[in-house]
Protein backbone atom coordinates (compact mmCIF):
# COMPACT_ATOMS: atom_id res chain seq x y z
CA UNK A 1 0.00 0.00 0.00
CA UNK A 2 1.36 3.40 -0.94
CA UNK A 3 1.37 5.64 2.11
CA UNK A 4 -0.11 8.47 0.02
CA UNK A 5 -3.31 6.47 -0.27
CA UNK A 6 -4.00 7.04 3.42
CA UNK A 7 -4.55 10.77 2.91
CA UNK A 8 -8.08 10.57 1.42
CA UNK A 9 -9.12 8.44 4.40
CA UNK A 10 -7.69 10.97 6.83
CA UNK A 11 -9.42 13.82 5.01
CA UNK A 12 -12.73 11.93 4.98
CA UNK A 13 -12.47 11.20 8.70
CA UNK A 14 -11.86 14.86 9.48
CA UNK A 15 -14.74 15.88 7.20
CA UNK A 16 -17.14 13.50 8.99
CA UNK A 17 -16.26 15.05 12.34
CA UNK A 18 -16.60 18.59 11.04
CA UNK A 19 -19.87 18.20 9.15
CA UNK A 20 -21.89 15.72 11.17
CA UNK A 21 -20.39 15.78 14.67
CA UNK A 22 -19.55 19.47 15.11
CA UNK A 23 -16.12 18.37 16.22
CA UNK A 24 -12.56 18.35 15.00
CA UNK A 25 -10.43 15.23 14.67
CA UNK A 26 -6.68 15.73 14.90
CA UNK A 27 -4.50 12.99 13.50
CA UNK A 28 -1.38 11.68 15.17
CA UNK A 29 1.63 9.97 13.67
CA UNK A 30 1.03 7.54 10.81
CA UNK A 31 2.58 4.11 11.33
CA UNK A 32 2.28 0.47 10.36
CA UNK A 33 -0.60 -1.14 12.27
CA UNK A 34 -0.13 -3.83 14.90
CA UNK A 35 -2.94 -6.25 15.81
CA UNK A 36 -2.56 -5.48 19.51
CA UNK A 37 -3.06 -1.73 19.08
CA UNK A 38 -5.61 0.01 21.26
CA UNK A 39 -8.17 1.53 21.64
CA UNK A 40 -10.40 -1.09 20.08
CA UNK A 41 -13.45 -1.89 22.23
CA UNK A 42 -15.68 -1.14 19.26
CA UNK A 43 -14.40 -1.76 15.74
CA UNK A 44 -16.12 -1.16 12.42
CA UNK A 45 -14.81 -2.65 9.18
CA UNK A 46 -15.81 -2.20 5.56
CA UNK A 47 -14.39 -3.75 2.39
CA UNK A 48 -13.44 -2.07 -0.88
CA UNK A 49 -13.53 -3.88 -4.22
CA UNK A 50 -13.58 -3.19 -7.93
CA UNK A 51 -10.82 -0.89 -9.16
CA UNK A 52 -9.27 -1.18 -5.71
CA UNK A 53 -9.28 -3.74 -2.99
CA UNK A 54 -8.81 -3.23 0.69
CA UNK A 55 -10.37 -2.84 4.10
CA UNK A 56 -11.02 0.24 6.20
CA UNK A 57 -11.31 -0.24 9.96
CA UNK A 58 -12.02 2.27 12.69
CA UNK A 59 -11.67 1.31 16.33
CA UNK A 60 -12.83 3.20 19.38
CA UNK A 61 -12.92 2.94 23.14
CA UNK A 62 -16.53 2.76 24.31
CA UNK A 63 -16.47 6.35 25.57
CA UNK A 64 -15.58 7.71 22.14
CA UNK A 65 -18.17 5.59 20.37
CA UNK A 66 -20.87 6.77 22.78
CA UNK A 67 -19.71 10.37 22.51
CA UNK A 68 -19.92 10.31 18.72
CA UNK A 69 -23.37 8.74 18.63
CA UNK A 70 -24.76 10.98 21.35
CA UNK A 71 -23.42 14.04 19.53
CA UNK A 72 -24.97 12.90 16.24
CA UNK A 73 -28.39 12.09 17.70
CA UNK A 74 -28.49 14.50 20.62
CA UNK A 75 -29.01 11.46 22.85
CA UNK A 76 -27.56 10.32 26.18
CA UNK A 77 -26.89 6.62 25.57
CA UNK A 78 -24.71 5.02 28.27
CA UNK A 79 -24.04 1.58 26.78
CA UNK A 80 -23.05 0.23 23.38
CA UNK A 81 -26.31 -1.11 22.02
CA UNK A 82 -27.62 -1.83 18.53
CA UNK A 83 -28.15 1.88 17.87
CA UNK A 84 -24.53 2.65 18.68
CA UNK A 85 -23.31 -0.25 16.52
CA UNK A 86 -25.52 0.96 13.69
CA UNK A 87 -24.10 4.46 13.94
CA UNK A 88 -20.50 3.25 14.05
CA UNK A 89 -21.16 1.14 10.96
CA UNK A 90 -22.52 4.20 9.21
CA UNK A 91 -19.48 6.24 10.22
CA UNK A 92 -17.07 3.78 8.59
CA UNK A 93 -19.36 3.61 5.57
CA UNK A 94 -19.23 7.40 5.22
CA UNK A 95 -15.46 7.57 5.68
CA UNK A 96 -14.78 4.80 3.16
CA UNK A 97 -17.34 6.16 0.71
CA UNK A 98 -15.95 9.65 0.79
CA UNK A 99 -12.36 8.43 0.54
CA UNK A 100 -13.01 6.15 -2.40
CA UNK A 101 -14.51 9.03 -4.34
CA UNK A 102 -11.38 11.06 -3.69
CA UNK A 103 -9.26 8.12 -4.84
CA UNK A 104 -11.30 7.40 -7.95
CA UNK A 105 -11.54 11.00 -9.09
CA UNK A 106 -13.65 11.51 -12.18
CA UNK A 107 -11.62 9.44 -14.60
CA UNK A 108 -11.65 5.99 -13.00
CA UNK A 109 -14.50 3.54 -12.52
CA UNK A 110 -16.05 3.80 -9.03
CA UNK A 111 -14.76 1.58 -6.25
CA UNK A 112 -17.42 -0.60 -4.62
CA UNK A 113 -18.10 -0.82 -0.89
CA UNK A 114 -19.18 -3.87 1.07
CA UNK A 115 -21.75 -3.57 3.82
CA UNK A 116 -20.02 -2.61 7.10
CA UNK A 117 -19.40 -4.95 10.02
CA UNK A 118 -19.10 -3.96 13.70
CA UNK A 119 -17.19 -5.94 16.33
CA UNK A 120 -17.83 -5.22 20.02
CA UNK A 121 -15.66 -6.23 22.97
CA UNK A 122 -11.94 -6.19 23.64
CA UNK A 123 -11.05 -9.86 24.04
CA UNK A 124 -10.18 -10.68 20.47
CA UNK A 125 -7.23 -10.61 18.10
CA UNK A 126 -7.30 -9.25 14.58
CA UNK A 127 -5.30 -11.42 12.18
CA UNK A 128 -4.64 -9.48 9.03
CA UNK A 129 -4.32 -11.32 5.70
CA UNK A 130 -0.74 -12.35 5.06
CA UNK A 131 1.08 -10.00 2.76
CA UNK A 132 -1.20 -7.06 3.48
CA UNK A 133 0.23 -3.84 4.81
CA UNK A 134 -1.95 -1.87 7.20
CA UNK A 135 -1.42 1.79 7.84
CA UNK A 136 -2.60 3.07 11.20
CA UNK A 137 -3.54 6.63 12.08
CA UNK A 138 -4.39 7.58 15.67
CA UNK A 139 -6.79 10.49 16.13
CA UNK A 140 -7.79 12.64 19.05
CA UNK A 141 -10.96 14.70 19.33
CA UNK A 142 -13.13 16.32 21.98
CA UNK A 143 -15.24 13.13 21.77
CA UNK A 144 -12.25 10.96 22.62
CA UNK A 145 -9.47 9.07 20.82
CA UNK A 146 -9.91 6.56 18.04
CA UNK A 147 -7.81 4.80 15.43
CA UNK A 148 -8.17 4.48 11.67
CA UNK A 149 -6.56 1.53 9.91
CA UNK A 150 -6.47 0.98 6.17
CA UNK A 151 -5.06 -1.62 3.82
CA UNK A 152 -5.58 -0.66 0.24
CA UNK A 153 -4.28 -1.33 -3.26
CA UNK A 154 -5.34 0.19 -6.55
CA UNK A 155 -5.81 -2.44 -9.25
CA UNK A 156 -2.92 -1.13 -11.33
CA UNK A 157 -0.58 -1.97 -8.46
CA UNK A 158 -1.32 -5.69 -8.58
CA UNK B 1 -46.94 16.14 2.81
CA UNK B 2 -45.71 12.56 3.23
CA UNK B 3 -42.14 11.29 2.81
CA UNK B 4 -40.34 7.96 2.69
CA UNK B 5 -36.85 7.54 4.14
CA UNK B 6 -34.90 4.56 2.77
CA UNK B 7 -31.65 3.60 4.51
CA UNK B 8 -30.37 0.38 6.06
CA UNK B 9 -28.93 2.41 8.94
CA UNK B 10 -31.52 3.13 11.63
CA UNK B 11 -29.37 5.98 12.88
CA UNK B 12 -29.19 7.60 9.45
CA UNK B 13 -32.96 7.23 9.08
CA UNK B 14 -33.31 9.05 12.39
CA UNK B 15 -30.99 11.83 11.19
CA UNK B 16 -32.95 12.18 7.95
CA UNK B 17 -36.28 12.17 9.74
CA UNK B 18 -34.92 15.02 11.85
CA UNK B 19 -33.97 16.91 8.70
CA UNK B 20 -37.43 16.35 7.24
CA UNK B 21 -38.98 17.64 10.45
CA UNK B 22 -36.92 20.81 10.14
CA UNK B 23 -38.33 21.10 6.60
CA UNK B 24 -41.85 20.84 8.15
CA UNK B 25 -42.42 17.26 6.98
CA UNK B 26 -43.44 15.08 9.93
CA UNK B 27 -45.48 12.35 8.22
CA UNK B 28 -42.65 9.94 7.40
CA UNK B 29 -42.49 6.23 6.62
CA UNK B 30 -39.27 4.21 6.74
CA UNK B 31 -37.80 1.43 4.60
CA UNK B 32 -34.57 -0.45 5.23
CA UNK B 33 -33.67 -1.52 1.68
CA UNK B 34 -34.65 -1.11 -1.93
CA UNK B 35 -37.18 -3.93 -1.89
CA UNK B 36 -39.09 -2.34 0.99
CA UNK B 37 -38.87 1.02 -0.74
CA UNK B 38 -40.45 -0.30 -3.94
CA UNK B 39 -43.22 -1.98 -1.95
CA UNK B 40 -43.87 1.18 0.06
CA UNK B 41 -44.12 3.36 -3.04
CA UNK B 42 -46.53 0.91 -4.63
CA UNK B 43 -48.78 1.11 -1.58
CA UNK B 44 -48.55 4.83 -0.82
CA UNK B 45 -48.27 8.03 -2.84
CA UNK B 46 -45.32 9.90 -1.33
CA UNK B 47 -44.43 13.52 -1.97
CA UNK B 48 -40.73 12.86 -1.47
CA UNK B 49 -38.34 9.91 -1.13
CA UNK B 50 -34.86 10.08 0.44
CA UNK B 51 -32.90 7.08 -0.87
CA UNK B 52 -29.59 5.55 0.25
CA UNK B 53 -27.53 3.73 -2.38
CA UNK B 54 -25.59 0.96 -0.67
CA UNK B 55 -28.18 -1.34 0.99
CA UNK B 56 -28.78 -5.09 1.24
CA UNK B 57 -31.32 -6.94 -0.96
CA UNK B 58 -31.71 -4.14 -3.51
CA UNK B 59 -29.45 -1.15 -4.10
CA UNK B 60 -31.00 2.29 -3.96
CA UNK B 61 -30.18 2.96 -7.60
CA UNK B 62 -32.09 -0.17 -8.63
CA UNK B 63 -35.00 0.85 -6.42
CA UNK B 64 -35.13 4.23 -8.17
CA UNK B 65 -35.21 2.53 -11.57
CA UNK B 66 -37.99 0.20 -10.42
CA UNK B 67 -40.04 3.01 -8.89
CA UNK B 68 -39.82 4.99 -12.11
CA UNK B 69 -40.63 1.87 -14.18
CA UNK B 70 -43.75 1.53 -12.03
CA UNK B 71 -44.82 4.98 -13.17
CA UNK B 72 -44.19 6.85 -9.93
CA UNK B 73 -43.02 10.42 -10.40
CA UNK B 74 -42.46 11.78 -6.88
CA UNK B 75 -39.14 13.58 -6.28
CA UNK B 76 -36.36 11.26 -5.12
CA UNK B 77 -33.20 12.56 -3.47
CA UNK B 78 -30.28 10.15 -3.26
CA UNK B 79 -28.53 10.49 0.12
CA UNK B 80 -25.39 8.44 -0.12
CA UNK B 81 -21.66 8.04 0.33
CA UNK B 82 -21.36 7.28 -3.40
CA UNK B 83 -19.72 10.55 -4.38
CA UNK B 84 -18.11 9.73 -7.73
CA UNK B 85 -19.35 11.84 -10.63
CA UNK B 86 -20.31 8.73 -12.60
CA UNK B 87 -22.53 7.59 -9.70
CA UNK B 88 -24.29 10.96 -9.59
CA UNK B 89 -24.91 10.78 -13.33
CA UNK B 90 -26.21 7.21 -13.03
CA UNK B 91 -28.63 8.27 -10.29
CA UNK B 92 -29.95 11.23 -12.24
CA UNK B 93 -30.35 9.07 -15.36
CA UNK B 94 -32.24 6.52 -13.28
CA UNK B 95 -34.71 9.18 -12.25
CA UNK B 96 -33.43 10.80 -9.07
CA UNK B 97 -34.07 14.55 -8.87
CA UNK B 98 -31.15 15.44 -6.67
CA UNK B 99 -28.16 14.05 -4.82
CA UNK B 100 -26.78 14.60 -1.33
CA UNK B 101 -23.38 13.18 -0.46
CA UNK B 102 -22.65 11.94 3.05
CA UNK B 103 -21.27 13.38 5.23
CA UNK B 104 -23.52 16.42 5.10
CA UNK B 105 -24.20 19.37 7.35
CA UNK B 106 -27.76 19.22 8.71
CA UNK B 107 -28.67 22.59 7.20
CA UNK B 108 -27.47 21.50 3.78
CA UNK B 109 -29.89 18.62 3.48
CA UNK B 110 -32.79 20.68 4.81
CA UNK B 111 -32.08 23.27 2.12
CA UNK B 112 -31.89 20.55 -0.53
CA UNK B 113 -35.22 19.05 0.56
CA UNK B 114 -36.90 22.45 0.44
CA UNK B 115 -35.41 23.23 -2.98
CA UNK B 116 -36.51 19.94 -4.49
CA UNK B 117 -40.05 20.30 -3.12
CA UNK B 118 -40.28 23.91 -4.29
CA UNK B 119 -39.29 22.85 -7.78
CA UNK B 120 -41.71 19.91 -7.76
CA UNK B 121 -44.58 22.05 -6.56
CA UNK B 122 -43.67 25.19 -8.48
Amino acid sequence: MQVDYINPFIESTCELFTTMLSSEAQRGTISLASPEANPREVMALIGLSGMARGIVAISFPVTTALGMVNRLLGSDTKVVDDVVSDAIAEFVNIIAGSAKARLSGNDRPPIDLSLPTVVRGSNYTVDYPSGSTWIEVPFTSDLGPFTLRVTFEMKSET
Amino acid sequence: MKALVVDDSAVMRKVLIGALSRAKITDVDQATDGVEAVSATEATDYDLVLMDWNMPNMLGIDAVRTIRANGKSMPIIMVTTEAEKSRVIDALKAGAQNYVIKPFEPAAIVNKIQAVLAKANG
